[in-house]
């Protein structure tokens, strides 16, 4: 289980301090399939960076299975983003001097993985996302859906339990994000809890429940 | 391993342009090392093989040779002298020489050129023996008007080439160019090759004097020539009533003198290739920081999907060892074909045989050298990359 107990986080620009969160209380059970919608600099990418513990918190906690994350160390907080976490971002965020399957075996590389494993394994991910015939591929060779795809076999090399999408059809066109969303349907149903942010009404429809956020405040 | 080597060499290729460059950066700091280093060895062994070629001999000269390697001379050696020191036990060979500048004309050319005179028979022995002669023949004692010349006053001084039976003008006085020597080896070239060779008492008579300016003898055991030295430098002094007249000197000694000069020399190089070597550790740190602030995307990613910072920092600082070591190889070719190249244009201009010698401690170390420079240099860029905060490293580009 996920749950944030006043989340606020402050980002100092200069003279300026910007609330990007403010006391956010959030509980997000294990399988669950949540939307966080909102439009831009509501602070839901900031949310989603302290859930997936990227950032720490100004105050207040991000609790991942009990864990105070903004207790840990910086190398736990790797090991978490390793092995409980998937991520999915809006711009893909493929290394581009790997392929395909160098891209996906990446996780399970800084997991320790041995290499025939990890390689059988990526070979498989790709298989799964529908890109089979694409393990050569270097990312630029690939479509935006495509990527997005890879992306999503990045993110499950480790098994993870949560899968965390910023955006993840933001920059791909409907059908691509149609299958994208199909994918991530199929991985909750494995079990896995996913937390997408979008802005797009149709895609927040589709998550089992969908929590509006404005001004850094999680609106009820 | 292989997979890091791997991801390292992706990454080198990716930026393959300036890649190159900081390899070129680092082989010719370390290229200017080796070939300095592989010059100077030979440089050492052409001249410290030679003169142990000549291990028996002692030169003996009036005057002192000062700690910082300077001459004061103190007038000349008598007659008395070399007679004197014929009695002393172990000496086989004992040459008197005498040498000055002289006014050489050939076929209305004139030059200042060295004479240098002795007993024939001796001088035959240190000269002629080892360099040979190309035409001619040696001197003989009766040899009043005969002269013998150096390769480079046969054919380099004057406008004409000189063969034997030529005739040249010594101060005044006509001579026949009785024989010429080959052009002599590295050792033997500053002594032969200018030189023109007259007997003792003709020389004497050319030059206007009295004295000798050189004694060089030959003892018959090695072990012994401190010791002769010690007694001949003695021998003199007394005769001309000074402590510090005559100094005798073994090829011993000098070849112990030249060491300490060469060990000075290597320091000189070595530091000038740490020079060169600084200025490739910058480009390397810059080179390496400028990959770093060019991947802060890319290691933003590698830490949100889990990589920990040590992670980050050996994936950088192998692909700096990589380059490094790219650097360091070239730079071991690189600088042997530099020894190469400077041996050659030593002789070109100089006409001194140096042939660079490979020394794999010289290779070895340099890769070592390029290697720890490298990651030195590497690793302030890796550190900063790996301490870079994930979301602030994925937002950036």
């Amino acid at each position: 289980m996920i749950r944030t107990e006043n989340l606020t986080k402050v980002y100092r620009m200069g003279e300026v301090e910007v609330q990007a969160l403010r006391d956010v209380n959030l509980e997000i059970q294990d399988g669950e399939f949540i939307a966080i919608a909102g439009p831009s600099g509501s602070g839901k990418s900031t949310l989603l960076n302290m859930i997936g513990c990227l950032d720490k918190p100004t105050s207040g906690a991000v609790f991942i299975d009990d864990i105070d994350t903004g207790k840990l160390s910086e190398n736990k907080l790797a090991e978490i983003r390793r092995e409980k976490i998937g991520f999915i971002f809006q711009q893909f965020n493929l290394i581009h001097t790997l392929n395909a399957l160098e891209n996906v075996a990446l996780p399970m590389f800084f997991a320790g993985v041995g290499r025939e494993t990890r390689l059988k394994r990526a070979e498989e991910l790709l298989a799964k996302v529908g890109l089979g015939d694409r393990v050569d591929h270097k990312p630029s060779e690939l479509s935006g859906g495509e990527q997005q795809r890879m992306a999503i076999a990045r993110a499950l090399s480790n098994d993870p339990e949560i899968i965390i999408g910023d955006e993840p059809t933001g920059n791909v066109d409907t059908e691509a994000g149609n299958a994208i969303m199909d994918l991530l349907e199929g991985l909750n149903r494995e079990g896995r809890t996913i937390i997408v942010v979008t802005h797009d009404a149709e895609i927040a429809a589709r998550a089992g429940r969908t929590k509006r956020m404005r001004d850094g405040k999680v609106l009820d | 391993m292989r997979d890091e080597f791997l991801m390292a060499y992706r990454s080198i290729k990716e930026r393959k342009g300036r890649s190159i460059l900081t390899v070129l950066g680092i082989a010719v700091g370390i290229a200017a090392i080796v070939s300095l280093m592989s010059v100077g060895y030979g440089m050492e062994e052409a001249i410290t093989g030679e003169l142990t070629k000549m291990a028996d001999m002692i030169s003996v000269i009036p005057g002192e040779i000062s700690g910082h390697g300077g001459y004061v001379e103190k007038g000349g050696f008598t007659d008395r002298d070399v007679n004197d020191l014929q009695r002393i036990w172990g000496i086989k060979d004992i040459s008197a020489m005498v040498y000055g500048a002289a006014e050489v004309e050939y076929r209305n050319k004139r030059l200042p050129i060295f004479v240098l005179g002795g007993d024939t028979k001796e001088l035959g022995g240190f000269y002629v023996e080892p360099v040979g002669l190309k035409e001619g023949r040696w001197l003989r004692e009766n040899d009043y008007k005969g002269c013998v010349i150096g390769d480079r006053v046969a054919n380099d001084f004057f406008d004409e080439v000189i063969h034997v039976n030529d005739k040249l003008i010594i101060n005044g006085d006509k001579f026949i160019v009785v024989g010429i020597f080959e052009k002599a080896s590295t050792l033997y070239a500053a002594d032969v090759d200018p030189h023109i060779f007259l007997t003792l008492r003709i020389s004497q008579d050319v030059l206007q004097t009295e004295e000798i300016k050189y004694i060089m003898v030959r003892v018959y055991d090695i072990d012994e020539a401190e010791e002769i030295a010690e007694e001949i430098e003695e021998t003199i002094n007394d005769n001309h009533g000074l402590d510090d007249f005559a100094n005798a000197m073994t090829m011993g000694s000098a070849l112990e003198q030249i060491g300490t000069v060469f060990n000075i020399i290597r320091v000189v190089l070595v530091c000038i290739a740490a020079i060169a070597l600084v200025v490739a550790s910058i480009g390397i740190m810059n080179t390496m920081l400028m990959s770093v602030m060019e991947r802060t995307h890319e290691i933003g990613v590698m830490k949100a999907i889990g990589a920990k910072n040590r992670d980050v920092l050996s994936l950088f600082l192998l692909e700096t060892s990589v380059v490094s070591l790219l650097g360091g190889v070239a730079g071991c070719g690189l600088g042997w074909g530099m020894a190469i190249l400077i041996s050659f244009v030593v002789e070109m201009a100089s006409g001194i045989e140096i042939a660079a010698i490979p020394k794999p401690g010289v290779f070895l170390g340099g890769i070592a050298v390029a290697m720890i420079v490298g990651v030195l240099s590497g690793f302030y860029p890796a550190r900063k990359a790996s301490k870079m905060s994930p979301v602030e490293a994925v937002r950036y580009g």
